[in-house]
């Protein structure tokens, strides 16, 4: 128990000491460490970024609450918060008492050149795995979807997910309703 | 060390607790109201001060949030204050969300119940794709992006290397790159 509590401090102290340009870079990382490292499905990641969108605060400490918790209990969801916590306290601490003007905007730009671009990469990986995750059929396996993708896939959430995909990216139809729409809609049909 | 007291260290707490409570889906939409309350309202810092923090939160790595409370409670109030500011900030977005996930587990997953998960689900995964999409069309502009971008979506798709190591490759690359730029210009 104490080690996978270090193992969630560990794992996300290295996601916030990472995470620059905020957010969505440290939640790209959060989402697929915690499925290699903490075995969490890609159901229950679907249901964090659901979750994310009613429950206010930072995305990155929602995100290791959520994780921390279904991992290790309590305990994990507190190592997985300070974790991811404690390198703003070690950084600015530094910076205030070594360097009385950031001079260093530059270097920081340059770093965020690229780590912006490969953030976009890992969300859209992590949208592929939680997507190919939830739209299994029950007891279907992921290793039979190019030979048989009607046995694998539910068409039915298949439909839902790109037409939800579509509304948001093009019409800016707002998640949260959308999301409701598609629990009304499931409760209805899917048996 | 600067002077403060527990009603410093009270009202740093309750500036940031507000905003994080208040403050849907991240970011820095409550930045006017936490400049409205520690410039104007506890009078902590002047503006000029506050807007060097708050520029700064933005450049370094980690929750943005947790630090502008670090800044402006460390530039307040010393450490003490800097421990009020980021509890404040981290601890409604804490207890809210372990609430929630608890909530969540005592659902029972049966029936239209059930039903409604799976839908959810997809719509929700939908949003983590759109999330993608917004993103790229603010940060994938030049071919040097694209290609990091995929080599990023291949390298934790097909390998085992991790994503915070992904993260540090590419801020090394982006550095690289710059680098190797700048002197082209310089030489030419």
């Amino acid at each position: 128990m104490i080690l996978e509590c270090l193992k969630l401090f560990y794992t996300f102290f290295k996601i916030g000491i990472l995470g620059f340009g905020g957010g969505y870079t440290m939640l790209s990382m959060i989402m697929t460490e915690s499925t290699e490292q903490f075995s969490i499905t890609a159901q229950q990641l679907a249901d964090l970024n659901a979750l994310d969108m009613i429950v206010p605060g930072p995305i990155a400490i929602n995100a290791a609450t959520y994780v921390g918790y279904l991992h290790a209990g309590f305990w994990g969801s507190l190592a997985a918060t300070i974790g991811v916590t404690l390198p703003s306290l070690i950084l600015v601490a530094l910076v205030m008492r070594f360097i009385t003007r950031y001079r260093e905007n530059r270097v920081m730009e340059s770093f965020l050149f690229g780590i912006k671009p490969a953030a976009v990469g890992l969300i859209a990986s992590a949208a592929i795995t939680i997507a190919l995750g939830v739209l299994l059929k029950p007891g279907a396996s992921l290793n039979t979807l190019f030979s048989d993708p009607f046995g694998t896939i539910s068409v039915f959430l298949a439909v839902v997910f790109f037409l939800a995909a579509f509304l948001n990216i093009r019409f800016k139809v707002n998640p949260i309703l959308l999301t409701v729409i598609a629990g009304i809609v499931g409760a209805i049909w899917v048996r | 060390m600067k002077k403060y007291n527990l009603k410093t260290l009270w009202a740093l707490f309750v500036i940031f607790f507000k905003a994080g409570t208040f403050t849907f889906a991240g970011g820095l939409a409550m930045l006017p109201v936490i400049e409205k309350d520690v410039v104007e309202k506890y009078k902590l810092m002047d503006r000029e001060e506050f807007m060097e923090y708050a520029t700064l939160a933005q450049t370094l790595p980690g929750v943005i949030a947790a630090n502008c409370a670090c800044f402006v409670g460390r530039g307040a109030a010393g450490t003490p204050g800097m421990l009020a500011a980021v509890i404040g900030s981290t601890i409604s977005a804490f207890v809210l969300m372990l609430l929630a996930t608890i909530l969540l587990q005592l659902i029972p997953m049966e029936g239209p119940v059930s039903g409604a998960f799976q839908c959810i689900r997809a719509a929700s995964a939908a949003m983590v794709l759109s999330a993608a999409f917004s993103l790229g069309q603010h940060n994938i502009k030049s071919l040097f992006a694209v290609i990091v971008m995929l080599s990023a979506l291949a390298l934790v798709l097909f390998t085992d290397i991790s994503a915070p190591v992904v993260i540090l490759l590419a801020g090394i690359t982006g550095y690289a790159y710059k680098r190797f730029k700048n002197r082209g210009k310089k030489e030419a």
